[in-house]
C-alpha cells in the first residue's frame, strides 16, 4: 500500500507540474482526485484494509491526497500568472490613446482669469457696466473736456442717438461710484472699441481691465503696493515694474507702467495706466449723485487699466493681434 | 515732436547721451520716442566745384568732370548723374573715404578713363533715404569744406508730449526740463524788450478768441535765402526752409514755443483786425489752397477780407516774398478751442494750429516778438520800430494753496516741508506764503498748474516715485452680483471646454445682414465699414463666421462656443451660444463607426451642460431662419435658450457638408433659473426592477408625447423611463414604412420595500394600456 501511495504520488505530482494550460490541468485532476480518479479508487481499497492498519493507511491516503491537492492548486496559480504575464505582454501601450480630446478656454479668457484671482486675491470685487454709454460716463465725468481729440467722430463709434461705444473701460469707475458709497475696490473686466483700422497690432474693439480703489487716505503708496503685487503674481517675482510719469484727464499724478520679465520677453513693455483719481472725477459723481460721500476732502484712490491683447500676444509671441479674433482651430487649441 | 540735442545745448549745458537723454526725459514724463543721427560724419568728403563737364568717350551714360576740391589742382571725376550744371557744389568723396555701407572710394577707372573719386548724392551720404543725382550744395559752399562740418552730425529725439504740457513744445521747454531733474543752470534767451505802445486804433481784437494780440513793423528788410546755420537748424527739426524771415518766425516756434507770424506791410489795407468770419467767407492760405471759412472762424483781417487764419496759417497774398521791405510781425494768443475748431472744420493743422491748441504761455508772447526782431535784424537787415503794439492784456499769473500734510496723504510719503518745497521751485514756481500751507505763483509758461492736485503731481513728479514705499493693504471686498455672473459663465465656459468645445471670440460689430435674422438691431453711426455697422444682436452669425473659416482650412471636426454681450434697443444681455459641426470622432486604428454630429449631439451636450431634463427641451413648432428645426430650452419652467439644427441653406452658404448644430442662451435668464441643490436624493436601499415594453407608433408620432403620457400617468412606482431603441423601416419590409418601433426601459423601486413581480407588472401593464389606448400604439407580444 505504502509503494502503491508513493508511485501514485510522484506520477501525479510530475502529471500536474507539466500541465501547461487549464484544460490539462483540469484533466489531471480528474485522473487522479475525479470520481474514479486514481486517488479515489486506492482511497476505495481502505474497506480492505484491517481494521488496527486503518489509522496508518487513512493517514498515508490523507497525505497523498493533501499533496496533489496542493500540486494541482500551485499549478493553478502558475498557469494564472503565466496567462497573465501573457496578457500584458501583448499589450501595445504606444498605441495612440482615444480618449476624446478636451476643448480649450480662449488664450484672452485664460489671461482675464488669471489677473481676476490675482485682484480677488488683494480684496477686489468684480464690476460692470455697459458697453453702450452715454458720453457722461465715458468722458465728461472722466474730466475729459469736450473737445478732447479721443470724443471725436473719427475716433470713437457713436449711435445715431448720441451715445457711444466705450473708448475705454474707465467708465464702469463712474457707474460704480455712481450707484456705491466708499470704500469701494473694483476690478472690470470688459471690451472697450475705438475707430481703428484692423491691421496687425489694431481691432476695433479691445479688451481691457479697469480697477479702482477709493476710501479714506488711499495713497500712491497703495496704487504701487497693489500693482506692483499684481504683476508680480501674473508674471514672477523677478519682475522689473517701472511707473513713468504720464498724463490722463482722469488721474493725477497719473503714470504707465512698464514691466520687463522673461515672460514677455525680456524687453521693456508699455503695459498699463494708473494714477489718483482726480478731484475732478469726484466733483463730477458728488454733482451726479447729489451726496458728498465722495467729497475729495474726505476720500481719496486710484485707478488703473491696461489692455489684455497685447500683454497675450507678448505671453505667447502672437505675431497678429487678428488671430485673436480669428478663431482658428489650428491657432485655438494650442492653448 | 522733433528736437535736437545741439540746439538744446544753447539753452542747458546737459552732456548727456542721448541714452542718457532719454531715461531723464521718461523720468519727467517725457517720452523719446525715437532717436535719430543726423549729419554725414564722414572723413575725406568736401565740397567741389564743378569746372567743366564733357561726355565720356566710351560711354553715353557718363561724363568727365573737373572739379575744385579746394586743392591747387583739379580733379579728374567720371561721374553718371545729370541733374547738375557747370558751377555747381557737390559733395566729393575722395580715395580712402569710406561712404555709408563700408563703401570704399578709390582712384580707378571707368570705362577706361581715370576717376580720381566720387561725387555724391544725398542718399550715398545718408542725408537722405532716398535722392535723384547730385547733391547740389548752397552756391556760398567754398570748395574743399569737409562735408562732416556742412552737415554735421545731430542727435534728434523724437519726444511724444502729453497734452497737459504745451510748454514741452520748444527747445527751451524741455531745456527747462531738463534743468530741473539735472539742477542745471537754463538760460533763455534775452532779447531786448521794446517799449510797448497801445494799438487802440490800429489793431481790434474780438472779445472772444483772442486776448492779447502784438504787431511790430520792421521796415527795409532784405528778404532772401538764409544762413547756413538757420537752415540747419531747421532741417534738424524737419522744416524746409523758404526765406530768412519767415525761418526766423519758424525758428523762434521751435525756440519758444511761441507762433508768429509775418506779414508784407505793403500788401494790408488800411487796418487790421482780428474777428470773426461772416457767413460765406473765402480764404486763400499760404498752401494756395481755397477754404471756405466756417462761420465764426477767427481771421486777421484788413479793409479788404481775411489776411490769416487765425493761429492757424495766414493768406497767399499777405506773406512774406522776395519783394518784401516791410514787415508786420504777429505774435499773440488766440484761444486753444477757437484754433481747434477751425483746424478741424477744415483740416488744415499747422505746427503753430498744434501750439495753439494745446495753449502758448501769453508771458511769452513779447519774448518770442523781440527775439524774432533781433534775428531777423541779424539775418535780414532793416530797422523795427521802436514800439511793439498790443492789443489786450497779458493774464496776471495764478496762484495756487498747497496743504503739505494732504501731499504726505495723497503721496503715501512722509516728506518734509523743505522736500515739498524745493520740489515746487526746482519747476520754477514761486513761494509767495510760508508755513504748512504755502502758496505759489506759477509762471506763464506753467499755467496748467491751477489747482492744489497739480501740485502734488509735480512734487511727486520731481521726487521720482521710486521714493514712495509701497504698501500692501487693503480692506475685505464682499462679492457683488458682477462676480456671481462672472464665477457663472466661467464655469459654463469649462464645463464646454470639458467636453470637448473651444472658446472663440469674434466681434461685437457686425454687418446688417447678419443681425437681420435676430430680431431689432443697433446701428452705428459712423461705423467704421459696412460689415461692422452693427452691435450684434445674437452671437451666432460671428460663430458662424469662425465656423467657415475653420472649414476653409479644412477642419474635419468643429466645436465652438462663445460666451458674449448682445444689444437691441432694449439693452444689452450676455449670450453663451455653441456650434458644432463635421465628424464626431477622429477615425482611429480601434475602427468603429465613424458619424456626423448631429443634433442629439448637440441635445445631449445642453442637457449635461444645464441639468436638463427630457422634458425640458420642447420644440418650437414654427422655426424661424437660420434654424431649420429647433426647441426652447427651459430650467425649471423659465425659457433660458434654444437648440437646433440650422437650415440647409445656411450649411451650403457656409460650405458645410455636415449637419450644422447651434444652441444660444441667455446667461442673465439661465443664472435666475438656476438653483443650487438643497438636498441630496435618498440612496436607493431596495433592487429596482426593470420592465422592457416595445411597440410600433405611427412614424409622426414623437417620443416625447409617449414621454408625457407616460408621466401624467404619475405611476408611483416608476423611477426613470429610458428609449433604448428606435426602429424605422423605409423599405417597409419589417415594419410598415409608415411606421416605427419604440423599445423603452421602465425602472420601478420603492424607498420602502422589494417590489414583487405582480406589482411591477400591473404598473407596466396600466403603462401599456394608456398607451395603447390614447397614442394607438401597437404592442408586439
Amino acid at each position: 500500500m505504502q509503494q502503491q501511495a508513493d508511485a501514485l504520488r510522484s506520477e501525479a505530482l510530475e502529471l500536474i507540474a507539466s500541465a501547461h494550460d487549464a484544460a490539462s490541468l483540469e484533466a489531471a485532476r480528474l485522473k487522479y482526485l475525479g470520481k474514479s480518479g486514481a486517488v479515489t479508487a486506492l482511497s476505495e481499497g481502505m474497506r480492505h484494509v484491517p481494521k488496527e492498519e486503518r489509522p496508518v493507511i487513512g493517514k498515508l491516503l490523507n497525505d497523498l491526497r493533501a499533496a496533489v491537492t496542493t500540486a494541482l492548486e500551485d499549478s493553478q496559480k502558475r498557469l494564472l500568472e503565466a496567462a497573465d504575464l501573457a496578457a500584458f505582454a501583448s499589450l501595445d501601450l504606444t498605441l495612440p490613446g482615444i480618449f476624446p480630446s478636451p476643448g480649450t478656454l480662449h488664450p484672452l479668457t485664460q489671461l482675464m482669469d488669471r489677473a481676476v484671482r490675482c485682484f480677488r486675491r488683494m480684496g477686489f470685487a468684480i464690476a460692470d457696466g455697459p458697453d453702450i454709454e452715454t458720453e457722461w460716463h465715458c468722458f465728461d465725468a472722466l474730466n475729459t473736456p469736450p473737445d478732447h481729440p479721443a470724443r471725436n467722430e473719427q475716433d470713437t463709434f457713436y449711435l445715431p442717438d448720441g451715445r457711444l461705444l466705450r473708448s475705454h473701460t474707465s467708465s464702469v469707475q463712474v457707474r460704480v461710484m455712481e450707484t456705491t458709497p466708499p470704500p469701494v475696490r473694483i476690478i472690470a473686466p470688459g471690451s472697450a472699441y475705438r475707430r481703428d483700422e484692423v491691421d496687425a497690432t489694431h481691432l476695433a474693439q479691445f479688451t481691457q481691465m479697469e480697477g479702482l480703489y477709493v476710501a479714506e487716505k488711499v495713497s500712491l503708496a497703495d496704487l504701487k503696493g497693489t500693482l506692483e503685487f499684481f504683476f508680480r503674481e501674473l508674471f514672477g517675482a523677478g519682475t522689473d515694474i517701472q511707473f513713468r510719469p504720464h498724463f490722463f484727464p482722469f488721474t493725477e499724478p497719473s503714470y504707465e507702467i512698464d514691466i520687463r520679465t522673461e515672460a514677455l520677453g525680456g524687453e521693456w513693455m508699455e503695459l498699463a495706466g494708473c494714477g489718483m483719481v482726480d478731484p475732478a472725477v469726484f466733483e463730477a459723481i458728488c454733482e451726479r449723485r447729489g451726496d458728498r460721500v465722495y467729497d475729495p476732502e474726505k476720500v481719496s484712490g486710484f485707478a488703473f487699466g491696461f489692455g489684455l491683447e497685447r500683454l497675450a500676444m507678448n505671453l505667447s509671441r502672437i505675431p497678429d493681434i487678428r488671430m485673436l479674433v480669428e478663431n482658428d482651430l489650428r491657432f485655438l487649441k494650442q492653448f | 515732436m522733433k528736437i535736437s540735442i545741439n540746439w538744446l545745448r544753447d539753452y542747458v549745458d546737459c552732456q548727456l547721451l542721448a541714452s542718457e537723454l532719454e531715461t531723464l526725459l521718461r523720468r519727467a514724463g517725457l517720452e523719446v520716442a525715437g532717436i535719430d543721427q543726423r549729419g554725414a560724419a564722414i572723413d575725406n568728403v568736401v565740397a567741389a566745384e564743378i569746372l567743366e563737364s564733357t561726355q565720356h568717350p566710351n560711354a553715353d551714360r557718363l561724363s568727365v568732370c573737373k572739379v575744385n576740391d579746394g586743392s591747387p589742382e583739379p580733379r579728374q571725376i567720371v561721374c553718371g548723374a545729370k541733374n547738375y550744371k557747370v558751377g555747381d557744389k557737390v559733395p566729393l568723396a575722395l580715395p580712402g573715404a569710406v561712404l555709408p555701407g563700408d563703401f570704399k572710394i578709390k582712384t580707378g577707372k571707368l570705362r577706361g578713363v581715370e576717376s580720381e573719386g566720387m561725387m555724391c548724392s544725398a542718399k550715398e551720404l545718408r542725408l537722405a533715404e532716398d535722392s535723384e543725382g547730385l547733391l547740389i550744395l548752397p552756391p556760398e559752399t567754398a570748395p574743399g569744406t569737409p562735408i562732416k562740418d556742412l552737415f554735421p552730425a545731430e542727435t534728434i529725439l523724437e519726444l511724444e508730449i502729453t497734452p497737459n504740457r504745451s510748454d514741452w513744445l520748444s527747445h527751451l521747454g524741455v531745456a527747462r526740463e531738463i534743468g530741473v531733474f539735472t539742477g542745471l543752470p537754463v538760460k533763455a534767451p534775452e532779447p531786448e524788450l521794446p517799449p510797448t505802445a497801445s494799438a487802440e486804433g490800429q489793431v481790434r481784437i474780438p472779445g472772444e478768441g483772442c486776448h492779447l494780440y502784438t504787431l511790430r513793423r520792421i521796415s527795409g528788410v532784405k528778404v532772401g535765402p538764409s544762413p547756413q546755420w538757420l537752415r540747419d537748424r531747421l532741417a534738424a527739426v524737419g522744416l524746409r526752409s523758404v526765406n530768412n524771415v519767415v525761418d526766423v518766425t519758424n525758428y523762434v516756434l521751435f525756440e519758444l514755443g511761441q507762433p508768429l507770424h509775418a506779414f508784407d506791410a505793403a500788401k494790408i489795407s488800411g487796418s487790421l483786425q482780428v474777428r470773426a468770419a461772416s457767413e460765406g467767407e473765402a480764404f486763400r492760405a499760404l498752401d494756395g489752397r481755397e477754404y471756405k471759412l466756417p462761420t465764426g472762424s477767427l481771421v486777421i483781417a484788413d479793409d479788404n477780407g481775411p489776411v490769416a487764419l487765425a493761429g492757424v496759417m495766414g493768406g497767399e497774398g499777405s506773406g512774406v516774398t522776395e519783394s518784401t521791405t516791410d514787415i508786420l510781425l504777429e505774435s499773440a494768443v488766440f484761444d486753444p478751442s477757437s484754433v481747434r475748431r477751425v483746424s478741424r472744420a477744415l483740416g488744415l493743422f499747422s505746427d503753430s494750429s498744434y501750439r495753439f491748441e494745446r495753449g502758448v504761455d501769453p508771458e511769452g508772447v513779447a519774448i518770442a516778438s523781440a527775439r524774432a526782431v533781433e534775428l531777423i535784424l541779424q539775418v535780414a537787415g532793416g530797422t523795427a520800430e521802436q514800439t511793439i503794439l498790443v492789443t489786450g492784456k497779458c493774464p496776471e499769473r495764478g496762484k495756487v494753496s498747497l496743504r503739505h500734510a494732504h501731499v504726505r496723504d495723497l503721496l503715501g510719503i512722509a516728506l518734509t516741508n523743505a522736500e515739498i518745497e524745493s520740489a515746487l521751485a526746482r519747476v520754477g514756481l514761486e513761494k509767495l506764503a510760508a508755513g504748512d500751507e504755502t502758496r505759489w505763483s506759477i509762471p506763464g509758461y506753467r499755467r496748467e498748474l491751477r489747482r492744489e492736485a497739480d501740485l502734488i503731481e509735480e512734487v511727486a513728479r520731481v521726487m521720482g516715485i521710486e521714493k514712495i514705499p509701497s504698501r500692501a493693504q487693503g480692506p475685505f471686498a464682499a462679492s457683488s452680483d458682477a462676480d456671481a455672473a462672472y464665477d457663472f459663465a466661467m464655469n459654463l465656459r469649462r464645463s464646454l471646454a470639458g467636453m470637448g468645445f473651444h472658446e472663440a471670440r469674434t466681434s461685437t460689430l457686425v454687418s446688417a445682414a447678419d443681425a437681420s435674422h435676430f430680431g431689432e438691431a443697433v446701428a452705428l453711426k459712423n461705423p467704421f465699414g459696412e460689415d461692422q455697422s452693427q452691435l450684434r444682436n445674437s452671437l451666432v452669425p460671428g460663430l458662424l463666421a469662425a465656423l467657415r473659416r475653420n472649414l476653409d482650412q479644412g477642419a474635419k471636426s468643429i466645436a465652438l462656443f462663445e460666451c458674449g454681450r448682445v444689444f437691441d434697443p432694449g439693452g444689452e444681455g450676455q449670450r453663451l451660444a455653441i456650434v458644432l459641426t463635421g465628424e464626431r470622432h477622429e477615425s482611429s486604428w480601434r475602427g468603429g463607426t465613424e458619424r456626423s454630429w448631429d443634433v442629439f449631439d448637440l441635445t445631449g451636450a445642453v442637457r449635461q451642460l444645464a441639468s436638463l431634463h427630457e422634458q425640458d427641451i420642447v420644440p418650437t413648432l414654427a422655426p424661424v431662419a437660420p434654424f431649420g428645426a429647433c426647441a426652447d430650452l427651459f430650467l425649471h419652467g423659465k425659457k433660458i435658450g434654444v437648440v437646433g439644427q440650422l437650415t440647409p441653406a445656411v450649411a451650403r452658404d457656409i460650405g458645410a457638408s455636415t449637419p450644422l448644430l447651434c444652441a444660444e442662451f441667455d446667461i442673465a435668464l439661465w443664472r435666475a433659473a438656476a438653483f443650487t441643490k438643497t438636498q441630496v436624493a435618498t440612496l436607493a436601499k431596495f433592487p429596482g426592477s426593470a420592465r422592457d415594453i416595445a411597440f410600433v407608433a405611427p412614424l409622426a408620432l414623437p417620443y416625447g408625447e409617449v414621454r408625457s403620457l407616460i408621466d401624467s400617468l404619475k405611476e408611483p412606482l416608476l423611477e426613470s423611463i429610458r428609449l433604448f431603441d428606435l426602429f424605422t423601416d423605409p423599405k417597409g419590409e419589417k415594419i410598415p414604412s409608415d411606421k416605427k418601433s419604440m423599445a423603452i426601459s421602465l425602472t420601478f423601486r420603492s424607498p420602502e420595500r422589494t417590489l414583487t413581480a405582480v406589482e411591477v407588472q400591473a404598473a407596466a401593464d396600466r403603462i401599456k394600456l394608456a398607451l395603447r389606448e390614447k397614442l394607438s400604439v401597437d404592442f408586439r407580444e
